[in-house]
């Protein structure tokens, strides 16, 4: 496969870009400039504009107004193909590669062969071996992609832009799947890049990754460019501050509880994932009156069934769970919520709320059956409409009424209707999965200190959460889960990051406490 | 909303095509004297050489007869699927035809449920022998072919002209009309050549050509040297025939055109001879409750002889003799 | 009774008869085959060899010459699958649903024509079993292989040509990509939508010659509802196949041989009662599918429209 000349891109510059969705400026008169050599941190919160703009660039979008220059001349990129001529290449949120086929074919798709029409792997295996050498990111190119952890994918993709002789590199999120050890050793890559003459633009809504690799930040709020600064100008403070507009507090206060007797008991609790393999591999946990039990984890490796078999949703296949002490084991969802189960779901769209009907139906989905909101057959209005009003008022979810489709609602301000609807009937188990994923930092601190304030009222409450930083914060004792199964509970005072990386890794509790002590 | 769109137009140009190959064999003439006027519904194609086509080449008939002015007829062919069938047997019944053919075994549970609703209306339903009377339906009657007197006469020719002594037959599903012929078929055989041995293939499928020409080249492999069947299939069955220089005989219509090399004879069918007594009866009032057959006596049956074929002279007498035997009754025909 | 379906004869018919009734679907299958794996379903097949069969028949008994019926039908074939292709790939309609209209649109077209054209059944002399020279004279080898049509031949050497092509080609590897994964193919500047034209207008093509080799190879006729339900049979089979071209030969050639076995049982007087006989390739075919141990799952984005920005 042939790549193109290795050129060097010197300065990359979007002018004014303007990006319409239908109801939304995802961009509003964005500028934004990259230089050979500089990583360049994108910062904003989720629904910022960043992905959009990239994608701009990228050729994935067309902008509405707003110019590309390359080296200070103005360029017009109509589609993926022209931005790889132009020397761009994009690691995408979501990865793009081709499970059913090789490392080697994923990274010769599109190229034209050395001998076309035919493929020359051989040819691309080679240079892929090089490439992988020469930036330390070891990749088998014969692997199928499938087989690979994710990781190793990211590599891949990474490998697929430097093999296209990209010289700009746009990372969209790149760290949200990685543990904070390959973190590292990716930011060691990025540098390496970097210093080569490459230019990359980091795109996250981690403030510390962002201080640690930027050379420069550009936040982005609302469609628009709030400031671009030097990273070692800067603290997580004031970007956190640009970030949502007003202050935040990065940590929660948390009052010391008292913690009761168990009121979660899991006892080797098995269950199969959708491809029906076993995703949860003999779990057992006890969760007490008052405390949050943090389950961190690299996604996938069964959290997600874990939360659904302790909702009701998935059978399990072995084991029993016990709440105050009853066995509700296989119970329906409706059975468990009666028992005082309230589920913070991971697809909130989804499992959790109904997009066309009412913020006020929404709030009532699991009580409309009971007193007082019910009287025999009949539904109580006025009791409902009073709950309900009270409820966006406690939990300052923004709604023009409760009469309000609830489609019209921001993520975190659905998210903030979930946690109302859960907390309000004082459950006595809580399962959040992921109950801040895509929420903006206003509101992520505001279910946080919920979630504490929870624990006063005897809540046992698991937090199942890919946010490292989440976990740590909030939890009492964090379990980290690999391949469905426990490799160990950590008391939180005594967790360091690289602890629980290391078992994020799949390294037993004993072995990281010992490579890290 | 624009996809939605193209898929309608879509099947809706596809549902007029399909529409567009039945229609009126005549374009209804606004007339004072009203013409009789029937419709029929079948299940394959009007010119399949064989079921469908032996009632239209019929309709036409009593039609050339009696005139446009006075006899009108509308088809939709190709129905072999039972729910379109019934669908259009119960549009041509509210259209006011004053007999509605459902021709074909199949559509006998569709036509129970319409008949009733339609007490103005005559129905016929072949090929069988129920007219639903037991169910208190009054308005159908029931049609049928004697098929193993004419199956009778092939198969004694063919006995007479088999040199291997081995015959094959190639049937669509056993039931009705074509086992009714085999049956009759094969005990023409064994009454001329007792030693003769004839072998059935049924292929499971009124439609499937390139199954019964696999099945024909079976036959052929296996050392036949003279092939029959029934029902539209067969044109593969008599392609391959044709190939490999082996004879055929033919029932329901006159499939000597398809290869005149070795179309030795055919049964044909017409049906006009009892469609013309439903006529009579519908016009004096009775609307349905009888069943009827053609067969060699009454003329619904005849023995067509291909006359590019040299068929020797005491064979041809022998068929014609054994004919006139089943019609006056001196040869009785035992099926199993 | 069973063991003269072991004598060498008998063995041969079916055999040869097997590679006949699998020539159909061989085509078709490895037709459907490259637009399932870009990632679009084609019901229609059925109707397209529909037209094909009658556009290969008719050109043929106009003009004597059936190599000018096949060019018929590949380019009647090749323009039905160019519609399929427009309905689901630029205008993104539901597979299913398009796939179905195609198949009633071809269902009632080669009929409506054939009846306005030709009016009654008629044969035609069409491509004419070719016995290749020495290979033919081999022992029962030749008789099964190496006299039959050139339609038959050529369906076999698509077999070994469509792997490669799947396989080791550039192409290949980009409607594997389209078929998997869409947006991955898209985002490194794979045009999704000039790879599944390709593929579903290839597939109309195979399927247009699929319909011919029955029309103008096997049976030298037309008539309404010639290929009676073998193009649905064709798609069950590239599920069969597991998507490869070796999948849908081994599938072919079980449900085609099954049927030739059946019909020798039949005319041995075999006592099993044809209408379990007649079920043979069916049952044997689901249970096979049933029992093979399979890895393949199907390409992710079959029956999904892409359109660029969803990722
Ligand atoms: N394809 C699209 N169609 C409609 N709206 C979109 C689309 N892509 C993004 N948006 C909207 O544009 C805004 C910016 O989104 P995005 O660029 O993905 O943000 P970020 O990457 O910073 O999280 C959001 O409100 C999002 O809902
Ligand atoms: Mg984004």
């Amino acid at each position: 496969m042939l790549t193109s000349a290795p050129h060097r891109i010197q300065r990359v510059e979007l002018r004014d870009i303007v990006k319409r969705f239908p109801g939304v400026l995802a961009n509003d008169h964005v500028n934004f400039e990259v230089q050979a050599g500089e990583v360049h941190a994108l910062l904003g919160e989720n629904g910022a504009g960043k992905t959009t703009l990239m994608r701009i660039l990228y050729g994935l979008y067309q902008p509405d107004e707003g110019q590309i220059l390359i080296d200070s001349r103005p360029v017009t990129i109509e589609s993926p193909a022209d931005s790889i001529r132009h020397g761009i290449g994009m690691i995408h949120q979501h990865f793009m590669l081709v499970p059913s086929l090789s490392v080697a074919a994923n990274v010769a798709l599109g190229l034209r062969s050395t001998r076309e029409p035919l493929l020359d792997l051989e040819v691309v295996k080679e240079r892929v071996r090089q490439l992988a050498e020469a930036y330390s990111m070891l990749v088998d190119p014969d692997a199928m992609l499938w087989q690979l952890a994710v990781g190793e994918q990211q590599r891949v993709e990474i490998l697929k832009s430097l093999y296209r002789g990209a010289a700009l590199l746009i990372l969209d999120e790149p760290t949200a799947v990685l543990t904070p050890q390959e973190v590292e050793e990716f930011f060691v890559t990025l540098r390496r890049m970097a210093d080569e003459g490459h230019a990359l633009i980091f795109i996250s809504h981690k403030l510390h990754e962002v201080l640690s690799i930027s050379d420069r930040v550009t936040v982005l709020r609302n469609g628009q460019v709030v400031k671009t600064l030097k990273t070692a100008d800067t603290n997580r403070q004031e970007l956190a501050r640009l970030m949502v507009g007003r202050e935040v507090l990065l940590r929660v206060k948390r009052k010391p509880v008292q913690l009761g007797p168990p009121r979660l008991v899991i006892q080797d609790l098995w269950a199969l994932g959708d491809k029906g393999l076993p995703a949860v591999r003999g779990v057992s946990l006890e969760v007490r009156a008052g405390e949050i039990l943090g389950i961190a984890g690299v996604s996938g490796n069964g959290q997600r069934e874990l939360a659904q078999t302790l909702a009701g949703l998935r059978k399990a296949t072995q084991g029993r769970v016990l709440i105050d002490g009853d066995d509700v084991t296989g119970w329906a969802p409706d059975r468990l919520i009666a028992q005082g189960l309230s589920y913070i779901p991971e697809e909130r769209m989804e499992d959790g709320v109904i997009r066309d009907m009412t913020v006020e139906e929404n709030m009532m989905l699991e009580d409309h059956g009971r007193p007082p909101f019910a009287r025999g057959i009949f539904l109580n209005f006025s009791a409902i409409a009073e709950h309900c009003d009270r409820l966006i008022g406690d939990f300052e979810i923004k709604t023009p009424s409760r009469r309000t489709p609830l489609g019209n609602l921001s993520g975190g301000n659905i998210q903030k209707l979930i946690l109302a609807r859960s907390l309000s009937r004082t459950p006595s188990v809580l399962i959040a999965s992921q109950p801040t994923r895509g929420v903006d930092i206003g509101s992520t601190e505001y279910i946080h200190q919920r979630l504490i304030a929870q624990r006063e009222q005897g809540t046992a409450t698991v937090l199942i959460s890919e946010d490292l930083d989440e976990v740590r914060n909030l939890s009492d004792r964090i379990a980290v889960m690999y391949e469905g199964r426990i490799m160990g509970i950590v008391e939180r005072d005594e967790a360091t990051v690289e602890q629980l990386g290391l078992m994020m890794a799949g390294v037993p509790m004993e072995e990281a406490a010992g490579q890290t002590g | 909303m624009r996809k939605t769109y193209l898929v309608l137009a879509t099947l809706l140009l596809a549902g007029m095509l399909l529409a567009a190959c039945g229609g009126a064999a005549t374009p209804a003439p606004a007339e004072e004297a009203k013409p009789f006027r029937v419709a029929v519904v079948m299940p394959s194609a009007i010119n399949d050489l064989a079921f469908s086509q032996s009632m239209y080449d019929a309709l036409s008939a009593i039609q050339a007869e009696k005139g446009e002015e006075n006899f009108q007829f509308a088809y939709s062919d190709g129905l072999f699927v039972v729910d379109d069938a019934a669908a259009a047997i119960r549009d041509y019944a509210s259209q006011g035809y004053d007999l509605v053919i459902a021709h074909g075994s199949q559509y006998g549970s569709s036509l129970v449920e319409i008949a009733p609703d339609f007490p103005e209306t005559s129905f016929a339903w072949g090929t069988t022998v129920d007219t639903f009377a037991d169910q208190g339906v009054t308005n159908v009657f029931a049609y049928e072919a004697r098929s193993e007197q004419g199956g009778y006469v092939n198969g004694v020719m063919a006995a007479k002209l088999s040199e291997s002594g081995i015959i094959g037959v190639v049937g669509p599903i056993e039931t009705g009309d074509a086992k009714l012929y085999v049956e009759g078929f094969k005990a023409g055989v064994a009454a001329t050549d007792p030693q003769a041995e004839v072998r059935v293939n049924w292929i499971g499928s009124f439609s499937d050509v390139a199954l019964a020409s696999e099945a024909a080249q079976t036959h052929i492999n296996a050392g036949a040297d003279v092939l029959t069947g029934t029902a539209q299939m067969v044109t593969g069955a008599i392609g391959v025939a044709k190939e490999r220089g082996v004879l055929w005989f033919g029932t329901q219509s006159d499939q000597t055109s398809l290869s005149p090399e070795i179309v030795v004879a055919n049964q044909v069918y017409h049906w006009e001879v009892v469609l013309n007594q439903m006529i009579d009866l519908i016009e004096s009032g009775t609307l349905g409750g009888q069943a009827f057959a053609i067969d060699l006596a009454n003329g619904g049956e005849v023995i067509t002889y291909n006359p590019d074929f040299d068929l020797p002279a005491e064979v041809r007498s022998l068929a014609e003799d054994t004919v006139k035997g089943i019609a006056d009754g001196s040869i009785t025909i035992t099926l199993p | 009774m069973i063991q003269d379906l072991l004598a060498p004869a008998v063995l041969i018919g079916i055999a040869s008869s097997g590679i006949r009734l699998a020539t159909p679907y061989l085509y078709a299958t490895i037709g459907e085959t490259f637009g399932q794996l870009s990632g679009v379903l084609n019901l229609g097949v059925e109707g397209i060899m529909l037209m094909g069969a009658y556009s290969g028949f008719y050109v043929t008994f106009k003009t004597g010459n059936p190599v000018l019926g096949l060019l018929a039908a590949i380019v009647v074939g090749g323009l039905m699958g160019l519609g399929m292709a427009i309905i689901s790939v630029t205008f993104q309609a539901e597979q299913g649903i398009s796939g179905i209209g195609v198949y009633l649109f071809g269902l009632g077209m080669s009929d409506l024509l054939f009846q306005k054209s030709l009016g009654t059944v008629e044969t035609v002399s069409g491509f004419q079993p070719v016995e290749i020279p020495f290979l033919s004279q081999i022992p029962v080898l030749g008789q099964i292989f190496f006299r039959h049509n050139l339609l038959v031949y050529a369906a076999f050497l698509l077999v070994p040509v469509a792997w490669f092509v799947i396989n080791k080609t550039t192409w290949g590897l980009k409607i594997q990509a389209v078929g998997q994964n869409p947006a991955a193919a898209d985002a490194l500047g794979v045009s999704v939508s000039a790879v599944r034209y390709a593929t579903v207008t290839l597939g109309g093509v195979l399927s247009g010659i699929a319909g011919a080799s029955l029309s103008i190879g096997l049976l030298n006729v037309f008539q309404q509802n010639l290929t009676s339900g073998m193009g649905f049979i064709a798609v069950a089979l590239v599920y069969f196949g597991g998507w490869s071209p070796v999948g849908v030969l081994l599938g072919s050639l079980l449900f085609s041989l099954v049927n030739a076995l059946q019909n020798w049982v039949q005319v041995l007087g075999i006592p099993i009662p044809s209408d379990f006989a007649v079920m043979m390739p069916y049952v044997l075919t689901i249970l096979a599918l049933v029992f093979a141990v399979r890895k393949v799952t199907q390409p992710a984005a079959l029956t999904k429209p892409f359109e660029r920005g969803e990722g």
